[in-house]
């Protein structure tokens, strides 16, 4: 049972107050965007998903807690969360990926 | 015709909670309250409701019988006598014209559990996999949590006591696996 | 005391006598004794039949690792555990205990019968023989494998003890009690650390309890040992758990700790809780789990009376007890010498210790010829002889060719030593090869965890008092007296004159496994040492070859030609040994098993002898019999109640969420397919709500309980996912809008009353709302009161009745629920469950989310495109339902269906074709959702997902139901009751 960092409680917690929400940074297109959107890119959003080997932004609800979703790093090979990050903030780089790693 | 309207919490304490190194009550009747605000107007809506909404996640602050925890960046629970405080959810509901806030009645959603005694924290660590020790969880941290598969709200009122509630449904649950710890045994040491 | 029993030796109670029976047979061994080492001390070796040739077996060790000598112990209705390890189980007054895979008794077995043939079971024997003719898989294959393998019985009875868990934590958790690991908790106790010490034997102190010539700090081992022991358990910071395994090792150093509390004790008082698993956080994870000592692979070294040296030094030092008179000692590692000695010492003959190596220390040699044992440099035992015991050996000198007999009833053996790297693999800390000792290493640590000792390579007790001393924060260097530990060389393959075809030579004990099969397996194409275990089960069994995994990855690599970097090392997975069931499920048993959720209400209809059904997590009543009805006719008369009068029904397990702010109107606009900015106070609306792949996902009436108020309510199961779904959306899609929403399920009580007769009933007893048709029409909300207690009162109906759902505060609704009913016996009140609601809803067609959608309907296919809003410029959901997929033809719609004869009901889930005469596979239309008996219509009624179903209205479909049955049914339009719903305004 893994212990994660909740960005919001600033805490780790143990992961079974967690859910995983699948993968993080797919925003939804609003009203417009859609409106625009060909079948096809509608389905490539829809749809299609990295299932990335390694570092992977991913979604967690701390539902059993602060009931909050957040985004975190985690490497899929080594299952180690590498950091937890609040909802909104940016895409880390691989280079901002590395940093965490490096404990920078 | 006149009826007689009694409350039924639906669940009662095992005699095997009702004594030993940790015991356990049923809380009676409550106000609760979700209360939720938007971070610029915590600190008005507290003063204009006369309650203390603790900033910090996790963090309960009781005055009197009142108890007010924050659980979420802009979520507090308010629990507080029936009684006394019937009138509060009317005047957070007022404010909520004023205020980006909301209030919601919970009342009767909980049931609540008070465990005493030293062997208190053990009780809570059958099913609830935090660290209890008075570092990592001191007295007067509240926070959402589970007991096995029963989410549970937990409250540290005591270095050996501590308030569990859980959805009305999940009672029978959470309690009875404290009565099968408890009539397990205790720890030793 | 017999004569294998040795005075003044031992942990063991020579003061208690205890007595035991083994196959019917009582024997006395001590408290403190094991089932192996109180028969040994018999001289009983024989303790049971191998798994594939039913070979007689004796212990090849002294604890865990135990392949060979499983039994099964049993005390009583519902206690009978098989596959118990002798080496373990300690014993107590009364206990019963037997052999297994063995019939008709012990010592002879028909069985063994494979022996005799065991050229034809070579590896892979099983996936080349049981294959064809496939009749015979089910019909002769299957109980012939069923019979001849398998170890002791599978119980049959429920298990009448009860077991416990609970969460814990600590700064250090040490795995092992042994000098390495005591050394740490003694440290890390100074250090203020809150430490937990587990070791799985009765006894703490691994290996200081088997060393008599160690001395550590002027004192003998044991001495120290017990001051040891005795300061960590004064220390408040420290607690000792004996008979405790670490069970497995998971992420964020969480460690299962499953205690045993009772297998040990004469008698069982009730509740007792038999095992507990300890779920530990720690900070920390030491492990000093020590190393187990590996057999030597030769013809025959698996008869009763061979074993390990360290066993046979163990049974003497832990247990008193002399293995055998006369031992052979059969080594390539000098640790095997000081066994040897210490059994000399103890008036063991050693006949010879054989040592495969050349190169032997010459102290070694010399402390042999002082106690007159003769050294054999460089020479092999190439076959055992004996039936039920080993009674001689053969050595055998490869250089000369020289064979030589010699007299034993016992051979200890010793091929090395393996550490324990099965918690540190868990961890998936990583491992590297010792070329040098051929055994993985732990290397780089992927927890916080770090294996020190033995399990580390570091044998010796200096090597692992320091190693312990340091690691668990001390400075202290120890002053040690200790014989040498030596090294060793590994011998893949040993030499011996008799081809390898007529040898019996096994790696693993448990799975009879021989070197022979190993080789074959390689020479059939297997490379890696995973398929290799595969396909010959070594290292399968419930021993998971803790003393054969390294011998067999010697003989594959030596085989492939390769490094055994290159060959691999299995995985070891959790659990470290069998765990019981038990263990796992803790308290989660019966009634705690899984949660089963209640109304309020639940306890009345459960005095009224309701029938339940489980929904979701929910139990809900199901139908109310009366005596002598069965369900059909208890639902027929539930319905027409209900059309005719008045039916109550229990829907609190409606999910209920509210949703409150500024901004609440516009995202319920998002989350639902219809417009929610029109909706009045106090009106209510029926809401149908998508995922984002525009398929129905939850459906539910929504009240206006305020500008800024919805009152939602979700189907039963689907109320968390409807949850989770929204504040999905809520807090990363919109987070703009200022809303807010809270699960209220559990707050209200909710009474669903249908019928002509609804109103009159609650008329009286309803405050502050005006009930009259006009004040409060079909598909309204109010807020009032009733009998005294707040209420949210909607006029709504799922029956096509005048209907109301009476939302009470939880804790009242049992008492509201049996007022009304008391005040309703004037109607001729009556009960309904789930069954009747379904009728009464499919009569009038409304869908069940989740019964006549599945996940791949959309709105359109369900016949509700008019619930879906062309205004709103986006809804979840909305972009999808624009795909040309989900608006192509040939998707299924659905409809209703009338049978031809009205009286067939339709069975859920039958497939409806157009032609039944066409050939199988026949071209399937769809299938039937829902269908019932309706007692109102005097006939079936069903809903059907078919495909193009709205272009088939009155066509003719038929549902084969094999046997030669197929019903008629005509596709209509899935309303069937009361189409222009005018009894929703009954007055």
């Amino acid at each position: 049972m893994f212990l994660i960092h909740c960005p919001y409680c600033d805490e780790k917690r143990p992961e079974t107050e967690f859910a995983h929400a699948g993968e993080a940074h797919i925003v939804r297109p609003n009203a417009a965007e859609q409106s625009e959107m060909t079948d096809a890119q509608w389905s490539e959003f829809m749809f299609i998903r990295d299932n990335k080997r390694g570092d992977s932004c991913e979604r967690w609800w701390h539902v059993n807690g602060c009931n909050m979703f957040f985004n975190a790093v985690r490497n899929t090979v080594t299952d180690k969360f590498v950091k937890t990050y609040k909802m909104g903030a940016k895409r880390p780089s691989n280079a901002q990926i590395q940093k965490w790693k490096e404990g920078v | 015709m006149s009826y007689d309207m009694k409350i039924d919490l639906g669940v009662e304490i095992p005699e095997v909670l009702q004594s030993g190194p940790v015991t356990a009550e049923l809380l009676g009747e409550k106000v609760r309250l979700s209360l939720r605000v938007k971070s610029a107007d915590r600190t008005v809506v507290a003063k204009a409701l006369g309650l203390t909404l603790p900033a910090k996640i996790g963090v309960a602050s009781t005055k009197a019988d009142l108890m007010t925890a924050c659980l979420g960046p802009d979520e507090w629970i308010v629990i507080g006598e029936t009684d006394k405080h019937a009138g509060l959810y009317e005047k957070a509901h007022k404010l909520s014209t004023k205020y980006v806030m909301s209030v919601t009645d919970v009342s009767y959603r909980n049931i609540g559990v008070v465990l005493t005694g030293q062997a208190a924290a053990e009780m809570v660590n059958v099913g609830c996999p935090l660290d209890l020790c008075l570092e990592a969880f001191p007295v007067g941290k509240c926070t959402r949590t589970v007991y096995e598969a029963s989410p549970i709200l937990l409250h540290r009122t005591g270095e050996d006591s501590f308030v569990m509630e859980c959805w009305r449904s999940f009672a029978p649950y959470m309690i009875g696996l404290m009565a099968a710890h408890a009539r397990g045994g205790f720890r030793s040491n | 005391m017999g004569e294998f029993r040795r005075a003044g030796r031992g942990l063991i109670n020579k003061d208690n006598p205890v007595h035991f029976s083994f196959d019917c047979k009582t024997y006395q061994g001590y408290e403190g004794d094991t089932i192996a080492s109180a028969l040994l001390a018999n001289g009983v070796h024989l303790m049971g039949r191998s798994f594939k040739y039913h070979r007689p077996r004796g212990p090849v060790g002294s604890g865990f690792e135990e392949p060979n000598a499983l039994v099964t112990v049993t005390r009583g209705k519902g206690r009978m555990t098989s596959n118990l390890r002798a080496t373990t189980m300690e014993i107590y007054s009364g206990m019963e205990a037997s052999s297994q895979n063995r019939w008709p008794s012990l010592g002879f077995d028909a069985g063994a019968f494979n022996n005799t043939f065991s050229m034809f079971f070579p590896a892979g024997f099983y996936n080349k023989t049981f294959m064809w003719p496939k009749s015979f898989w089910d019909k002769v294959y299957e109980p012939f494998i069923r019979n001849m393998a398998g170890l002791g019985p599978a119980p049959t009875e429920v298990d009448a003890d009860v077991y416990g868990s609970v969460y814990g934590h600590c700064d250090v958790l040490i795995v092992g009690s042994g000098p390495a690991g005591l050394a740490a908790a003694i440290a890390a106790a100074k250090k203020d650390q809150s430490v937990i010490l587990v070791d799985e034997n009765a006894e703490l102190g691994g290996s200081l309890n088997s060393s008599p010539s160690v001395v550590i700090d002027g004192k003998p081992a044991s001495e120290w040992r017990h001051k040891t022991l005795k300061a960590l358990s004064k220390a408040s910071n420290v607690t000792l758990m004996a008979r405790t395994t670490a069970v497995g090792y998971y992420h964020d150093d969480f460690v299962g700790l499953s205690e045993r509390l009772t297998d040990h004790l004469p008698i069982l008082e009730g509740n007792q809780i038999r095992e507990k698993l300890h779920r530990i956080r720690a900070g920390k994870v030491i492990l000093a789990q020590g190393a187990i000592e590996r057999p030597l692979v030769f013809d025959g070294n698996d008869k009763p009376g061979v074993m390990l040296a360290s066993a046979a030094q163990d049974y003497l030092n832990v247990y008193g007890v002399a293995v055998g008179k006369e031992a052979v000692v059969f080594t390539s590692h000098d640790s095997a010498y000081t066994a040897a000695f210490e059994l000399a010492d103890a008036n063991i003959r050693i006949a010879a210790i054989v040592d495969a190596r050349i190169y032997i220390p010459t102290s070694l040699i010399t402390m042999a010829s002082d106690r007159g044992i003769d050294v054999h440099v460089g020479k092999v035992l190439s076959g055992t002889s004996g039936k039920k015991r080993v009674s001689s050996a053969e050595i055998y000198d490869p250089t000369s060719g020289a064979k030589e007999t010699i007299k034993c009833d016992s051979v200890l053996m010793c091929g090395g030593w393996t550490p324990s790297l099965h918690l540190w693999s868990h961890s998936k800390g990583s491992i590297k090869w010792d070329a040098e000792t051929g055994v993985y290493l732990p290397d780089v640590a992927n927890e916080n965890c770090v294996s020190i000792g033995a399990s580390n390579g570091d044998f010796g007790f200096k090597a692992a008092l320091d190693a312990g001393s340091k690691i668990g924060g001390g400075r202290k260097t120890y002053t040690v007296e200790e014989p040498i530990f030596g090294t060793g060389e590994v011998f893949s393959s040993l030499p011996s004159y008799k081809k390898s075809s007529k040898q019996k030579a096994f790696v693993d004990f448990q799975n009879d496994v021989t070197e022979k099969d190993i080789k074959l397996a390689v020479r059939e194409g297997f490379r890696s040492i995973e398929h290799v275990k595969r396909y010959t089960t070594n290292g399968m069994a419930t021993d998971q070859g803790k003393t054969s995994n390294l011998n067999a990855l010697e003989i594959a690599s030596k085989a492939l030609g390769k490094e055994a970097p290159q060959v691999g090392l299995t995985t070891f997975r959790p659990p470290y040994t069998p765990t019981t069931f038990g263990a796992f499920c803790g308290y989660k048993m019966d009634d705690l098993f899984e949660v089963t959720r209640k109304t309020p209400i639940d306890a009345w209809a459960e005095q009224q002898r309701a029938v339940f059904e489980p929904v979701g997590v929910w139990r809900r009543a199901w139908y109310f019999p009366k005596a002598g009805e069965d369900m059909h006719t208890a639902v027929a008369r539930e319905c027409k109640a209900t059309r005719d009068s008045l039916g109550m029904f229990d829907a609190s397990t409606l999910g209920k969420i509210e949703v409150v702010g500024p901004d609440a109107a516009k995202f319920m606009n998002k989350m639902y397919t219809n417009p929610w900015g029109s909706l009045k106070v106090g009106a209510a609306r029926y809401g149908l709500m998508c995922r984002e792949d525009g398929y129905i996902y939850d459906d539910g009436v929504v009240g206006r309980i305020a500008e800024d108020r919805f009152h939602v309510t979700t189907t039963t199961g689907g109320a968390p996912r409807v949850y989770r779904h929204m504040e999905d959306y809520l807090q990363t899609e919109f987070p703009e809008l200022d809303v807010w929403l809270t699960s209220t399920t559990e707050h209200w009580a909710v009474i669903a009353l249908n019928g002509p007769n609804a109103r009159k009933l609650i008329e009286p007893f309803v405050e502050g709302i005006d009930l009259s048709p006009e004040a409060f029409p079909h598909m309204n909300v109010r807020e009032g009161k009733i009998f005294g207690l707040p209420t949210r009162l909607f006029r709504v109906s799922f029956s096509g009745e005048l209907g109301f759902e009476v939302n009470v505060p939880a804790q009242y609704g049992k008492a509201v629920w049996e007022a009304l009913y008391e005040a309703g016996q004037q109607y001729d009140i009556t009960p309904y469950g789930t069954e009747t609601m379904h009728v009464l809803r499919a009569e009038k067609g409304f869908i069940i989310v989740g019964q006549d959608t599945d996940g791949t309907v959309t709105p359109q296919d369900a016949g509700m495109s008019w619930i879906v809003s062309k205004k709103k410029k986006d809804f979840v959901g909305k972009r999808s339902l624009a795909r040309p997929d989900l608006t192509a033809d040939g998707r299924k719609h659905l409809i209703g269906l009338l049978t031809e004869d009205s009286n067939v009901v339709l069975e859920e889930g039958a497939h409806i074709v157009a032609d039944p005469n066409q050939p199988i596979p026949m071209d399937m239309l769809g299938h039937v959702t829902s269908s019932y008996w309706s007692e109102s219509l005097g006939t079936s009624v069903a809903m059907a997902l078919v495909k193009d179903g709205f272009k088939r209205m009155d066509e003719t479909l038929y549902i084969p139901m094999g046997g030669g049955i197929v019903h008629k049914a005509k596709v209509v339009k899935p309303v069937f009751y009361d189409p222009k719903g005018e009894r929703l305004n009954v007055v």
